[in-house]
């Protein structure tokens, strides 16, 4: 027990560390502009297909749910207003950070976890480049600007695909479904979701190239650490949401 | 008395609890070819990454022409590898990058040189690694080469730079009799021409005898062992003598981990 407290310690404060560095070395010139647009390139607009199936099946999911639940106080009509705040606060920021953001931060460790072990990372370094400014820096940045722009197409798709439920399923038409969906918003709840997925893209990118820096040797070494980043981003994920939603929803 | 260029200094270093050396001493000759030899697994690769300051020195001094690498800050480190390369085992070629990225990697992270610079200086390269001879080579990506080309390639990448210092990991680890002759004649060729110093880690004793000018073997976390070819195969130590000969030493097989 104590034992892995002290890990999840060590483990945390390697994060930072290199968060630290990263961004030390990343806002000094050249800022690797190229990079980070093929990064984006390699994990955003890659992740646009598994992002509108998430968000496709999510709305509605929650719609059908929450349809079916307000059906029995006579209250269908709300189910607009019910589903746009757990849609937009909570549920698509957090199922694509879970979902996309996994897929990217185990791509990331993937690769840079082969690096490692075949001394390309040493060999970046041994040829005079900084390793995390070349690989890490990048992929952060990158992370960071696609997963909120990814949830917002999430919630855009989670909303439709829930008006449909509504129309089809509650006789609820969708423009009313629309109608009380958005004036139930406030401006801040958009803002405290992008916010959410702002982080989780930190999040995923920081640990992402962590695990992969972090790899021993062998290639067994590549697979373990790639498991590992799927447990610490949802486990992170998870945790982080929690504290932010306290934050943003205080009592 | 030949002038010195690296200089290890008392040096301890250990990961966890399994300690590769302590209390080491070596000094590299300016222009000479020095090989480490030891058994597999004993940290002789630790030894080169200490010199370039990929590990640090728990204690001791790594000293390159005077400077400790081991108190260098990211820009002293950057102006060192300016000046020593080092040749990975395996390569270490970037997947990512087909051989004209990679053997122009380190002009471009150094120089202001411009692409037909650079091409012209890669196309130099290859030439001298033996791999001139097909103009397309340059646009391959690592994962279409050969083993022996690859280390070619990596060999192409580490002198771009004309560094004043080559380090090479196990150069011929993993290839046929055939191409490890070429990397030794290689290897003889550099320091020839290009008046480089070398440090070769290998455990290959046909190679540590034909490239180099003196051979220091590690042996019990030091390297107690130093001298030309012919001194070390005079030597009477019996822990020289299997190893060059290679008779299994009794209780030293548990060392491989």
């Amino acid at each position: 027990m104590g034992e892995s407290i002290r890990e999840a310690i060590e483990w945390t404060g390697g994060l930072v560390r290199l968060l630290l560095i990263a961004l030390g070395q990343g806002v000094r010139r050249p800022y690797g502009i190229y990079d980070i647009f093929y990064q984006i390139v390699a994990q955003g607009v890659r992740s646009l297909p598994l992002t509108f199936v998430m968000s496709l099946f999510i709305g509605m999911v929650l719609t059908y749910q929450f349809g079916e639940a307000l059906m029995w106080f006579g209250a269908k009509n709300a189910v607009g207003s019910a589903a746009s705040l757990a849609l937009v606060r909570e549920i698509v920021p957090v199922i694509l950070a879970l979902t996309v953001g996994a897929k990217i931060a185990t791509g990331m460790t993937a690769e840079l976890g082969s690096m490692k072990v075949s001394e390309q990372i040493d060999a970046i370094a041994s040829l005079g480049a900084d390793p995390v400014k070349k690989l890490v820096w990048p992929r952060i940045v990158a992370a960071t600007v696609a997963l909120p722009f990814l949830s917002v197409l999430g919630n855009i798709i989670a909303m439709a695909s829930g008006g449909v439920i509504a129309d089809m399923v509650f006789d609820v038409p969708f423009a009313y479904f629309y109608e009380t969906y958005v004036t139930q918003l406030t401006p801040f709840d958009y803002i405290s979701g992008l916010l959410k997925s702002l982080v989780f893209g930190v999040l995923v990118g920081l640990i992402g190239c962590y695990q992969g820096f972090e790899t021993k040797f062998g290639t067994e070494a590549v697979g373990i650490s790639t498991t590992k980043t799927v447990v610490a981003i949802s486990i992170v994920i998870l945790f982080t949401d929690f504290v932010m939603t306290m934050m943003f929803l205080p009592v | 008395m030949p002038e010195t260029i690296i200089e290890l200094r008392g040096v301890h270093k250990a990961f966890a609890e399994h300690v590769v050396y302590r209390d080491m001493n070596l000094q590299v000759y300016t222009g000479e070819t020095l090989t480490v030899i030891g058994g597999s697994g004993q940290g002789k690769s630790v030894c080169l990454k200490l010199m370039t300051g990929l590990l640090r020195a728990e204690q001791g001094e790594v000293l390159f022409d005077g400077e400790d690498v081991g108190e260098m800050g990211q820009r002293q480190l950057v102006a060192l590898r300016r000046r020593m390369s080092m040749v990975f085992q395996g390569g270490a070629l970037f997947d990512s990058m087909n051989v004209l990225e990679n053997v122009g990697y380190a002009l471009k992270e150094h120089t202001k040189m411009s692409d037909a610079e650079i091409l012209a200086r890669a196309l130099e390269c290859l030439e001298l690694v033996g791999l001139g001879s097909d103009p397309n080579l340059i646009y391959r990506m690592p994962a279409s080469l050969s083993g022996g080309m690859r280390k070619r390639v990596a060999i192409a990448r580490s002198i771009a730079i004309k560094p004043e210092v080559i380090l090479y990991d196990e150069p011929t680890t993993g290839l046929d009799p055939m191409n490890c002759n070429v990397i030794a004649h290689m290897i003889l060729k550099l320091q020839r021409e290009l008046g480089v110093t070398s440090i070769v880690v290998t455990h290959e004793m046909p190679l540590a005898f034909e490239v180099s000018d003196r051979i220091a073997m590690l042996h019990d976390k030091h390297f107690p062992f130093q001298g030309t070819p012919d001194e070390l195969h005079r030597m009477s130590e019996p822990a020289v003598k299997d190893f060059i000969e290679g008779r299994v030493e009794e209780g030293d097989e548990g060392h491989g981990a």
